[in-house]
């Protein structure tokens, strides 16, 4: 590569300036004076064994697609991702990052999945305290409210809004688009702070079917 | 007539007369001839006795021979009634002039006698109730009328019944009035006592005027020679007046008489507004009046003279300004007086009885037609429109307003509740497929459903048509404008219900896109081939051109 030095600006000469050099981009290896780059993230103990199950479906799109390298380190109990010289571009190995975060999260594979392929998807985390102090039975009710009935209050906000939802406890996790993710954050913000699940329905299909119509 | 031959039929007639009184009454019940001749004869002599009394009767004789019942009952009328009106006339006449009755030489058949005997009893007690003489007379009297009653006969049609009845009533009224009219008093009631007890009440009521007066005319009658008059007429009003009750009531209706006629007298002399004018004058002379009144019908036999003089106190004149101002009292009354609630505009329940309204007519409007009356006719009409409306088939329904909707309903987006089989990529994957390629239709829930939907509609219509051996007409074509895109006719939806062809939609001339006649290779002409050949080196060398051009 041509490396040519940029004339310093302190020339003041009657001259008219040079023009502009022209760069190629980086390649991904090269970023960081030609260091590779890692990523690790940790396992928490409840998704260790998930990990084990769903390896190989984490592993091949990391590996074949986006090329990077992924290994799991045992001893440390994290995920270890790097990058290889044929990486095509570094934004890979942070979308590595967060697919494997996303799983850590809760969220399967399938869904995770989308973050590799899509850019503007987003992965949200918040508490139940974060939306109103509650404190044992009604913490509880409030989770039960979150989920329904088998679940099917979370499937119908995760239907009706394109996105996935994960209730660990106390913690709320979403996987989605902005928008979608901003949606989906209300309705569960409404349950929590105690409307039933009826309300919560029509104002989704409301919105929902707005959202359809845009296209 | 022959008079030998009157004597005759006389003496037959009395024959008959006594024949008659002589049967029994059982007899009567049966017509038999005899009898009936017998009656016939007797009334015949009866009237011819009776005729030299009536001078305006046509009849010389009663004609019986041929004449029905009701003729001859007719010719006894004719002769009976102007009879019966001049023995009143004459009765009366002797009421007033009792010596006139001592001329009387003949009287009629039996009726003089009777007329004596009535003037002996008056003679002899007046003031003294002698009931039982008055019984006695009576009871007499009734059975005379009673026979003779018999004797005429009830059988038939009374005929002579009738005029026998007049005779009677005639010779009663010869009598005083108080004599009964036969039947209905006896000892226990008599009419005149009653009406007598009557005046009296009224007398205690307006007692003391009647005193005053008779007190005054007490005094008065010692003073004037109308007082001897008036004495004369007191004797003569006490004998021709009844026979029953109190003197003392007599006496105070007479004095009361005298009394008020010489105040009447002196006040006509002396006339001023009061008597016109005043109230107490024409209280008295109201109560003056009734018991006049009363009087005049006990008594026959009055003073006319007094009555005259009583009847000109209250002139007509008087009475008339007592009528109109007792009009204007009650005017004035009703004036005065709260009004009827009927007069005073809006009336609630409260402000006027219970059950009034009942009472007026009230009239208000009704918002509402009268219920309809149900006859038969109209329940028949009710019926034929009915029957009419069957035959046709002509209901009226109601009729579904159809909403006519413009635009296609939106589709409800339900709410799926289960867990999404398709990972979030594919769903993302779905909606960039959607946005980018409008072609690509993505099943939705409801297409799916609309899918199934139409595949088991065909597999019906596939059924029905093996039915029909496949003949079938299709649709008719309706050419209308439609873009055509150059897609394979599987891709689009299927129309066609049988055949499945990989051809295009379109046409080849529609797929090309050139100019001129095409000819294959092997079509083409020597000279045609050269010609391209050059055309291809001009192009080339063009561009060559062109390249060379660049690269300096």
């Amino acid at each position: 590569m041509e490396i040519e030095t940029v004339p310093s600006e302190s020339k003041p000469e009657s001259n008219p300036l040079p023009p502009k050099p022209k760069f190629e981009p980086l390649k991904a290896h090269e970023m960081s004076d030609g260091r590779v780059q890692f990523r690790k993230v940790s396992v928490p103990p409840h998704r260790y064994s998930p990990l084990k199950k769903y390896w190989m479906d984490i592993y091949t799109p990391v590996y074949e697609q986006m090329k990077i390298d992924i290994r799991m380190n045992l001893k440390a109990r994290k995920v270890e991702l790097k990058t290889r010289q044929d990486t095509p571009d570094i934004s890979n190995l942070q979308k590595c990052a967060d697919f494997v975060q996303a799983f850590m999260l809760g969220f399967d594979v399938p869904d995770a999945i989308a973050l590799l392929r899509l850019d503007e998807l987003y992965v949200e985390s918040f508490e139940i305290k974060d939306v109103k102090t509650l404190r044992g039975e009604h913490l509880s009710r409030a989770i039960g409210r979150l989920s329904g009935k088998g679940g099917k209050t979370k499937f119908a906000i995760e239907n009706s809004t394109k996105t996935r939802i994960v209730i660990a406890d106390t913690k709320i996790h979403l996987l989605g688009s902005f928008a979608n993710i901003k949606i989906a954050r209300d309705s569960l913000c409404s349950l929590i702070l105690g409307s039933p699940a009826g309300k919560v329905y029509s104002k989704l299909r409301q919105v929902s079917a707005r959202l359809a119509e845009r296209f | 007539m022959i008079p030998s031959a009157m004597a005759s039929s006389t003496e037959t007639a009395l024959e008959s007369l006594h024949h008659i009184k002589s049967t029994e009454p059982p007899e009567w019940l049966v017509p038999k001839q005899e009898l009936s001749q017998a009656v016939r004869a007797a009334s015949k002599l009866l009237f011819s006795s009776l005729k030299p009394y009536c001078p305006k009767s046509p009849f010389d004789q009663l004609l019986t021979e041929g004449f029905d019942v009701e003729q001859i009952w007719q010719q006894i009328d004719l002769q009976s009634q102007p009879l019966l009106s001049s023995l009143r006339r004459e009765v009366k006449k002797f009421e007033k002039h009792p010596e006139e009755i001592s001329k009387l030489k003949d009287g009629g058949v039996g009726g003089g006698e009777k007329k004596k005997k009535v003037l002996e009893q008056i003679e002899t007690d007046n003031v003294v109730n002698d009931d039982e003489d008055d019984d006695d007379m009576d009871m007499d009297e009734d059975e005379d009328d009673e026979e003779e009653e018999d004797e005429e006969g009830e059988e038939e049609e009374d005929e002579e019944g009738e005029e026998e009845e007049k005779e009677r009533g005639t010779e009663e009224e010869s009598e005083n009035e108080g004599e009964e009219k036969g039947g209905i008093e006896d000892k226990f009631l008599k009419i005149k006592e009653l009406q007598e007890y009557l005046e009296e009440d009224e007398a205690r009521e307006f007692g003391l005027k009647k005193k005053k007066t008779k007190a005054e005319s007490k005094k008065e009658e010692e003073d004037t020679e109308e007082e001897g008059d008036d004495d004369d007429e007191e004797d003569e009003n006490e004998g021709s007046e009844d026979d029953d009750d109190e003197a003392e009531e007599e006496e105070d209706e007479l004095g009361l008489f005298d009394g008020n006629d010489e105040e009447d007298e002196d006040d006509l002399e002396n006339a001023r507004y009061e008597d016109f004018f005043s109230r107490k004058k024409n209280k008295s002379s109201k109560e003056k009046a009734k018991s006049r009144d009363m009087l005049e019908e006990d008594s026959g036999s009055d003073d006319e003279q007094d009555v005259d003089k009583r009847k000109d106190g209250p002139s007509k004149h008087e009475k008339e300004l007592d009528k109109l101002r007792s009009k204007i009292e009650e005017m004035e009354k009703a004036n005065l007086d709260p009004k009827v609630w009927t007069m005073r505009g809006e009336v609630t329940a409260a402000q006027r009885q219970k059950n009034s309204a009942l009472e007026v007519d009230l009239d208000f409007e009704h918002n509402v037609r009268p219920a309809p009356v149900i006859t038969e006719e109209v329940t028949a009409s009710l019926e034929d429109l009915i029957k009419t409306r069957i035959s046709e088939g002509l209901f009226d329904d109601v009729q579904k307003a159809r909403t006519s909707s413009s635009k296609a309903p939106r589709e409800i987006k339900e709410l799926d509740e289960s867990k999404s089989k398709k990972g979030l990529a594919e769903v993302y994957e779905e909606e960039f497929f959607q946005k980018t390629d409008p072609a690509s239709a993505l099943l939705t829930f409801s297409d799916e459903l609309k899918k199934e939907a139409s595949m088991l509609f065909k597999k019906l219509c596939l059924k029905l048509d093996a039915l029909s051996h496949f003949h079938f007409t299709p649709k008719p074509v309706v050419e209308d404008m439609s873009i055509q895109t150059n897609v394979p006719a599987l891709a689009m939806e299927e129309i066609a219900p049988m055949a499945v062809s990989d051809a295009a939609m379109l046409a080849p001339e529609e797929v090309f896109s050139g100019k001129g006649d095409i000819k294959e290779e092997a079509e083409l002409t020597k000279a045609e081939r050269k010609r391209r050949r050059a055309n291809k080196k001009r192009k080339f060398k063009a561009e060559a051109a062109k390249r060379m051009g660049k690269k300096a």
